[in-house]
């Protein structure tokens, strides 16, 4: 079976780099997208099974990439994880159309039992 | 014979009856209630030859002491009056005069004279004699002397009374010219008697502009404020002043402000009533700087996540990579740090709570609960955590309370690891629950330090620490604070007693929904 490609966009190296780390021993493919205006076209391009995504990130913030994904035909079906420490964070997932909200810092246990009771359905 | 015997009868008939005549004019004048005296001008020094009885009444000598002295025995050792010159004078000129004078009794007291002089002259013209009539006025000159006191101390008190009220006026116009807060006075149609320099310099306005208008025409309108009206409105009719009334508002020169307004009918009776004082504080700047306190610290908080995170995950990967034999020393080290990143995350959520509950963003989920057995689990689990600690529950209300239960547990742990903290000597808490009307009463006791008069006033504000225990016992000053707002958002409230030395009760109320 084809490993479950998983896309992460943060705009934190060290979040990036820990995630990508965790999810490869974890047997996905893992791709990773520092810079959040270059996400749409990565998303067109690779296809992914599943975006975690953070919230505050410069010049194009999580919440406008939600609704720019919801609103591109190719991409609009993609699962979405929102990853943020801000404290409106899970209003504007649920508000927006997300799949699932996790709460920074998390434990991976809850990033691996999102991820998974999402790629199930 | 007979013409002269009947002359010589004659004359003596008319001897007799001059004497008659005399004896009649004696007792007139001896009934009278002036004093009268004749002196002979023709004697050296005026001496006195004929007193009445009333004279004698009124000066206190006798017949004998007064014939043959000068009357000016009477004025005694008080002789420099301006009178003595016009009495002189008149005397000299032979005329008559009317004056008053001090004159003094035999007995040394001192009575008013009201003094007639008048010359008797013989055919020649020459003046032969002085009548003097007088009169003892005291009475009336002591009214009159007491009416004038009584009108300069009236007069006086006039004068010191205006001094006080102007220096009373003085010192409140200084008050009012120097305290920052800005105020207006207007009457009852919103017409503006006076604002001082604050106001003025506040608003960019000058007195001409301001006093005399309507309040709502000031500056092109800028006050044209409709809820600024409504306010005004309600203050005359009812007396009640408006107290912390907060205005938003954008002025055209001077931009957006947000004032707190005061506003009180006033009365000044006898003077004025129904006039409206407006004390005008500016909080802009205070609210701008809370707000960028909230700001600040909700990013900060968030921007000490980001790597908090990536700390937590990575080291729960190495746990996860540790191989099966592992040296379990490096296991419990790795599990220790991983302890320790999740007390930095609990500090830093406190310090988001406190930036929530500042801009009013506390989310509760009121649900009902048994608040026995929340306090029971709170209990047990700080029972765990710090084993040591002797930690005493008693009471049980079978009460349900409506609230956030994990803020109230967050609550009870904030005050049980207060109650450890605080008091290393004594491993002693107390806590209590019990129903008071229609509240639950929660009360953890401990027997520590104890918190001064002065600490307990400060103890619920944010950011507040006791300042000789920080080096001892860190902290942010975030929990008590939080706590507080947490049970006031329950519509309870959490207070403290407490004395240095002897240890400090924390209390707090729940409303009660239903009893079980």
């Amino acid at each position: 079976m084809q490993p479950k490609k998983i896309m992460i966009c943060d705009d934190d190296r060290g979040i990036l780099e820990m995630l990508e780390l965790f999810l490869e021993l974890e047997g996905y493919n893992v791709i990773c997208e520092i810079n959040s205006t270059h996400l749409t076209k990565q998303l067109i391009s690779h296809k992914p099974d599943l975006l975690l995504l953070d919230l505050w990130m410069p010049i194009l913030s999580g919440d406008q990439l939600i609704k720019i994904i919801r609103s591109t035909p190719e991409i609009k079906e993609t699962p979405i994880i929102v990853l943020s420490a801000s404290v409106d964070g899970p209003e504007i997932a649920g508000n927006l159309g997300a799949n699932g909200f996790v709460a920074k810092p998390f434990d991976l246990t809850d990033i691996t039992d999102k991820i998974n009771s999402i790629l199930k359905n | 014979m007979r013409k002269n015997a009947s002359g010589i009868n004659n004359s003596k008939q008319r001897i007799e009856n001059k004497n008659n005549d005399l004896d009649l004019y004696l007792k007139a004048l001896n009934s009278a209630y002036s004093g009268i005296i004749i002196t002979d001008n023709l004697q050296y020094d005026n001496p006195i030859i004929y007193c009445n009885k009333a004279f004698e009444t009124i000066s206190g000598y006798a017949h004998d002491e007064i014939i043959g002295h000068n009357c000016r025995f009477l004025q005694a050792q008080d002789r420099s009056q301006a009178e003595r010159k016009i009495i002189k004078e008149s005397i000299a000129r032979g005329e008559e005069c009317k004056i008053e004078i001090r004159n003094y009794r035999k007995d040394g007291t001192l009575f008013w004279n009201e003094l007639f002089i008048s010359p008797v002259k013989n055919d020649d013209g020459q003046v032969t004699h002085f009548i003097g009539v007088q009169n003892d006025i005291s009475d009336r000159k002591k009214a009159e002397y007491d009416l004038r006191e009584e009108k300069s101390h009236v007069e006086l008190k006039i004068q010191q009374r205006t001094k006080e009220l102007q220096d009373k006026e003085s010192f409140l116009s200084s008050i009012i010219e120097t305290v920052r807060e800005s105020l207006l006075v207007l009457d009852a149609n919103y017409i503006v008697l006076s604002a001082n320099r604050h106001f003025l310099n506040s608003f960019k306005v000058t007195t001409e502009e301001t006093v005399g208008n309507l309040l709502f025409d000031l500056g092109n309108q800028q006050w044209d404020i409709s809820s600024l009206k409504e306010m005004l409105t309600r203050i005359l009719p009812t007396n009640n002043p408006v107290i912390d009334y907060e205005v938003d508002h954008i002025f055209p020169h001077i931009g957006r402000k947000v004032m707190l307004l005061n506003a009180y009918r006033i009365e000044f009776e006898g003077q004025y009533k129904d006039r409206i004082l407006i004390a005008i504080e500016d909080i802009t700047e205070k609210k701008e700087q809370n707000r960028r306190k909230d700001d600040f610290l909700s990013i900060a908080s968030h921007e000490l996540k980001t790597p908090l995170t990536t700390i937590k995950g990575l080291f729960q990967i190495l746990q996860r990579l540790s191989a099966e034999n592992t040296d379990p020393k490096y296991v419990s080290t790795l599990d220790k740090i991983t302890a320790y990143i999740d007390r930095l995350n609990l500090l830093i959520a406190k310090l988001l709570d406190t930036s929530k509950i500042q801009s009013g963003n506390l989310e509760l989920h009121m649900d009902p609960f048994e608040i026995d057995k929340t306090v029971q689990d709170a209990v047990e689990s700080m029972r765990l955590a710090a084993p040591d600690s002797d930690i005493q529950l008693t009471g049980n209300t079978g009460s349900i309370v409506a609230g956030d239960e994990l803020q109230i547990i967050q609550v009870l742990n904030n005050l049980l690891s207060n109650a450890i903290k605080y008091s290393p000597e004594s491993k002693k808490v107390e806590v209590s629950i019990h129903k008071v009307a229609n509240f639950i009463k929660i009360s953890v006791r401990d027997y520590g330090m104890g918190i001064s008069y002065q600490d307990r006033l400060k103890i619920f504000e944010r950011f507040f620490r006791v300042s000789h225990i920080q080096k001892k016992f860190p902290g942010l000053g975030i929990g008590l604070y939080v706590s507080h707002e947490i049970i006031l958002h329950h519509k309870g409230t959490l207070w403290v007693e407490s004395e240095p030395g002897e240890g400090s009760t924390f209390n707090f109320t729940l409303p009660i929904v239903t009893n079980k």
